[in-house]
């Protein structure tokens, strides 16, 4: 899960910009056409914001940092920008036997920037670095799966607010990794991980260069790197220049020669950027133009309308008896939304409504694992009520659901909250409120510590495109990001089948009966999958946009003349 | 003249302590820890938040810190944020950027502020002075977004006169436009101001006394009333220099200008207090300053005002 910042600073003034941008129906590109002024120079320009941490894999966990060190760093097996399957990149074979003990090849004669090559031992050492709890890295727990992790990775036995200290860990090598030869690797994984291969595309999991270990810091602001483009130049706050990379050997090349990341505070202004052809590509368009569908009239075949792998759930403190619900209480309330209209009328479509648990453009996806739960019913929403009643839950009088007000989230809710409410009746002797907090980190440092009242908004943006990962870290026992609390034994043991079943297909099979068995109990009721609304400028064709809603830096290229 | 000055900067060091003392307090107390919403639905590893918070110092007492903080502040070392970049280069690249743009404006407000006030004031009913007092009406009622979106909308996407951002230099040229947008309100305000104080200073027994002796016309505006009548148009366009330099964020926003207003704005967002406090800190001394400036500008002004 990336935090993604950008869309609620513009938000504010967006939807006040309405009245203007309505106005301006038909506008489109000002400077005549003819010459293309990009291909002089081979540069594009494309929306970005600041990096919280510098070009670190290992540390990265935010959108913005995250997609700029997409086009710099290459991994092992990368995502295809079309059908998002897993395809090797780095490695030349992974392969396994029991899905535990994982020997990985590389490719022969790949380089890093500074012209060393790419070793095994640059992915071990690197894996390691990360993993080292001292070093303090944000994505240490992704190698939780790896023989040793326990050993070099030690929890603060009373969290960060108490006084003791973590104690040092034994070593700072995994034993699960083993560098066999300059090109092969093995991993050894505590217990069997059906999608491991499917992990290693993920950022955390690249690799880093010896020029790393000399100064950490230095090249968190100055990276070696060994992606499709190379690092040249970070101006804070304003841009991130990259470039091709002479020496990229994967089959498809870099079009442009440059890239330039800049930087935009307001989606608004990158958008009136792109309508006038100042800039290339934006992921962002603003709500401002995307009431009415705007932004097709504006942009016309320039317009790129996608999905991503990001849902949005409701939550429920399952821990806590006045607000957790019994599963029937949930059950009604997930009865009572409607999904259809709501992403009609506030997100004009832009989103889609879901029938379960999993975004549906990832591996293992079914549909309808929700089963009828995630239709609009307002007479099984009533019926459900009373039921939940009747087994001694007493709903409290006002039941709100909470989110942060920095987000876009308030009109949803909003229509989320109405639509509960007429489909329960003004004598369900329960109504949901809408409330805010006034950040998120506010927000989620309640949900984490536990104290929240009421239920609460919750999205999921995918780490890499498979069903478990729409599983795993949300709803088994005990797992990172499991909100509510939820605990299933029965649920827990399936998805542990998952996990070490040795087939893919096998394991996606027991995925699959491991998200729909969360229609028991409805410990988040799923709302709607995330739809990507793109743009370009004129003087850039072929673009493609990840599942994960970034640009595809090898897509773009300059149009001629 | 001289010592009002030193008097009034001494009592810049307890104003200039108190506040920063009060910035570094409220941050401390805002609700949420910094590093809670860093990682989005995944907690931050333990032994990130561990030592982050020992790097910046945040397991220490509010008294400690701010002790620290002022320890650097005068050593001139503002450290690194929370992204790990310096916070003076930060401010560094902002600064010039957002005191050209807020300068501009100023230079806007009071030129053609002051030039229609005095216009439509002295020729009161006349055509000039309704059509000022129409003009500032309609400026008045849109607020900035609006001027800002509309211009930039017209100028930048329709008639591509310009481009609808700044770019990183942030050059003159550029900044006309996000100048005029950001004086537009206030430049209709200064015009108003100017206006109702020279119609005051018309009837003055010091005019009347300036025509009877004779004075040309222009002699009795421009040294006797324009003298007067601009104490309260001073005092407005100081505070002005202050607010503008903090409250351009929407400004900023809207041409995509990379100046103080929006790095407060996402530091305040992230609650990266390495970035606010600094920043809040410039803004009080800029505001105390500017206050001395137009303290002392009255006697320059009116002769009648003598300082001790």
């Amino acid at each position: 899960m990336r935090v993604t910042k950008g869309a609620k600073i513009a938000t504010g003034t967006a939807l006040l910009a309405l009245g203007v941008a309505a106005c301006g129906g038909g506008g489109g590109s000002s400077s005549g056409g003819g010459d293309n002024p990009r291909a002089a120079t081979g540069t594009v320009y494309i929306r970005g914001c600041e990096p919280q941490t510098g070009f670190v894999p290992g540390n990265i966990n935010e959108t913005c940092g995250g997609t700029i060190n997409e086009f710099v760093y290459s991994r092992l097996v990368k995502y295809n920008s079309d059908t998002a399957a897993p395809e090797l990149d780095q490695a030349e074979s992974i392969e396994t036997t029991d899905n535990k003990v994982w020997t990985i090849k590389l490719k022969p004669g790949l380089k890093w920037t500074d012209g060393t090559p790419v070793t095994a031992k640059n992915y071990v050492d690197a894996w390691n670095y990360t993993a080292y709890s001292p070093n303090a890295q944000l994505g240490s727990f992704w190698f939780g799966d790896i023989v040793g992790f326990d050993k070099v990775n030690t929890a603060d036995p009373d969290g960060p607010d108490g006084p003791k200290e973590a104690p040092k860990p034994e070593t700072d090598k995994l034993e699960g990794l083993e560098v066999v030869d300059d090109l092969t690797f093995k991993v050894t994984l505590s217990a069997p991980v059906a999608v491991f291969r499917t992990k290693l595309g993920y950022t955390t999991f690249a690799a880093l260069p010896e020029a790393f270990f000399k100064d950490p810091k230095g090249f968190a602001q100055k990276p070696v790197t060994n992606g499709p483009f190379k690092f040249v130049q970070w101006d804070h706050n304003s841009q991130i220049i990259v470039e091709a990379n002479p020496d990229y050997p994967g089959p498809e090349k870099p079009k442009v020669k440059k890239i330039v990341y800049k930087m935009y505070k307001d989606d608004n202004a990158a958008y009136a950027d792109l309508v006038s052809n100042n800039l290339d590509f934006t992921e962002l368009i603003p709500p401002s133009a995307l009431a009415g569908d705007k932004w097709k009239t504006d942009l016309g075949d320039r317009a790129i309308d996608g999905q991503q792998g990001v849902i949005q759930t409701v939550t429920f403190p399952l821990y806590d008896k006045e607000f957790g619900g019994n599963a029937d209480f949930r059950k009604a309330v997930s009865y009572a939304i409607d999904r259809k209209t709501i992403t009609d009328k506030i997100f004009n479509k832009g989103r889609v409504p879901i029938n379960g648990w999993v975004s549906p453009i990832v591996e293992g996806f079914k549909d309808g694992a929700c089963g009828d739960l995630c239709t609009y019913n307002p007479a099984k929403a009533k019926e459900y009520l009373a039921k939940a009643k009747a087994e001694g839950y007493t709903p409290p009088a006002e039941f709100p659901i909470w989110s942060n007000a920095d987000g876009t989230h308030k009109e949803w809710i909003e229509a989320t909250v109405n639509s509960i409410n007429q489909a329960f009746g003004p004598d369900a002797g329960v109504k949901f409120v809408h409330k805010d907090m006034p950040t998120f980190a506010e927000l989620r440092d309640t949900i984490t510590q536990h104290k929240i009242k009421g239920a609460f908004r919750t999205g999921w943006q995918m780490d890499y495109p498979h069903i478990e990962n729409f599983l795993n870290p949300l709803y088994k026992t005990g797992a990172s990001s499991n909100d509510g609390l939820y605990s299933n034994k029965d649920l827990d043991k399936k998805l542990h089948e998952a996990d070490t079943a040795t087939d893919p297909a096998q394991a996606n099979a027991l995925y699959q009966e491991a998200e729909a068995m969360l229609q028991q109990d409805m410990p988040a009721i799923p709302l709607w999958s995330y739809g990507l609304q793109a743009g370009t400028s004129k003087w850039v064709t072929g673009v493609k946009v990840t599942p994960f809603g970034v640009l595809d830096p090898l897509s773009i290229a300059i149009k001629e003349a | 003249m001289g010592r009002y000055a030193i008097r009034r900067l001494l009592q810049l060091v307890p104003v200039v302590l108190g506040t920063t003392f009060i910035i570094n307090y409220m941050v401390w107390q805002l609700p949420g820890d910094p590093f809670a919403g860093r990682c989005g639905q995944r907690p931050c590893p333990d032994s990130y938040v561990a030592a982050m918070r020992d790097q910046f110092g945040l397991d220490q007492p509010l008294l400690v810190q701010y002790w620290n903080f002022l320890k650097n502040l005068l050593t001139g070392n503002l450290g690194v944020n929370f992204n790990g970049v310096s916070v003076a280069s930060e401010l560094g690249d902002a600064w010039p950027i957002t005191i050209r743009l807020a300068l501009m404006a100023v230079l806007f407000e009071a030129v053609i502020g002051i030039g229609a006030g005095v216009l439509s004031g002295l020729k009161r009913g006349g055509f000039i002075d309704n059509v000022v007092t129409i003009s500032t009406l309609f400026l008045l009622s849109l607020p900035i977004f609006v001027t800002g979106y509309l211009l930039q909308w017209l100028l930048g996407v329709q008639l591509g006169v310009i481009t609808p951002t700044v770019t990183d230099e942030a050059t003159v040229p550029e900044l006309i436009v996000p100048a005029l947008v950001l004086a537009s309100l206030n430049m209709a305000f200064t015009a108003r101001l100017t206006r109702t104080s020279i119609v005051e200073n018309l009837r003055a027994d010091y005019v009347r006394t300036a025509v009877a002796k004779g004075l040309s016309n222009r002699r009795v505006v421009a040294i006797h009333l324009l003298r007067n009548s601009l104490i309260p148009v001073l005092t407005f366009l100081g505070t002005e220099v202050g607010s503008l330099m903090s409250g351009a964020i929407i400004t900023e926003g809207i041409f995509n200008i990379h100046g103080i207003g929006g790095l407060l704005w996402r530091a305040i967002l992230d609650q990266d207090y390495t970035v606010v406090v600094p920043v809040a800190t410039l803004l009080v001394l800029v505001y105390l300053l500017a206050n001395l400036l137009v303290d002392l500008l009255y006697g320059v002004l009116d002769p009648r005002i003598r300082y001790e």
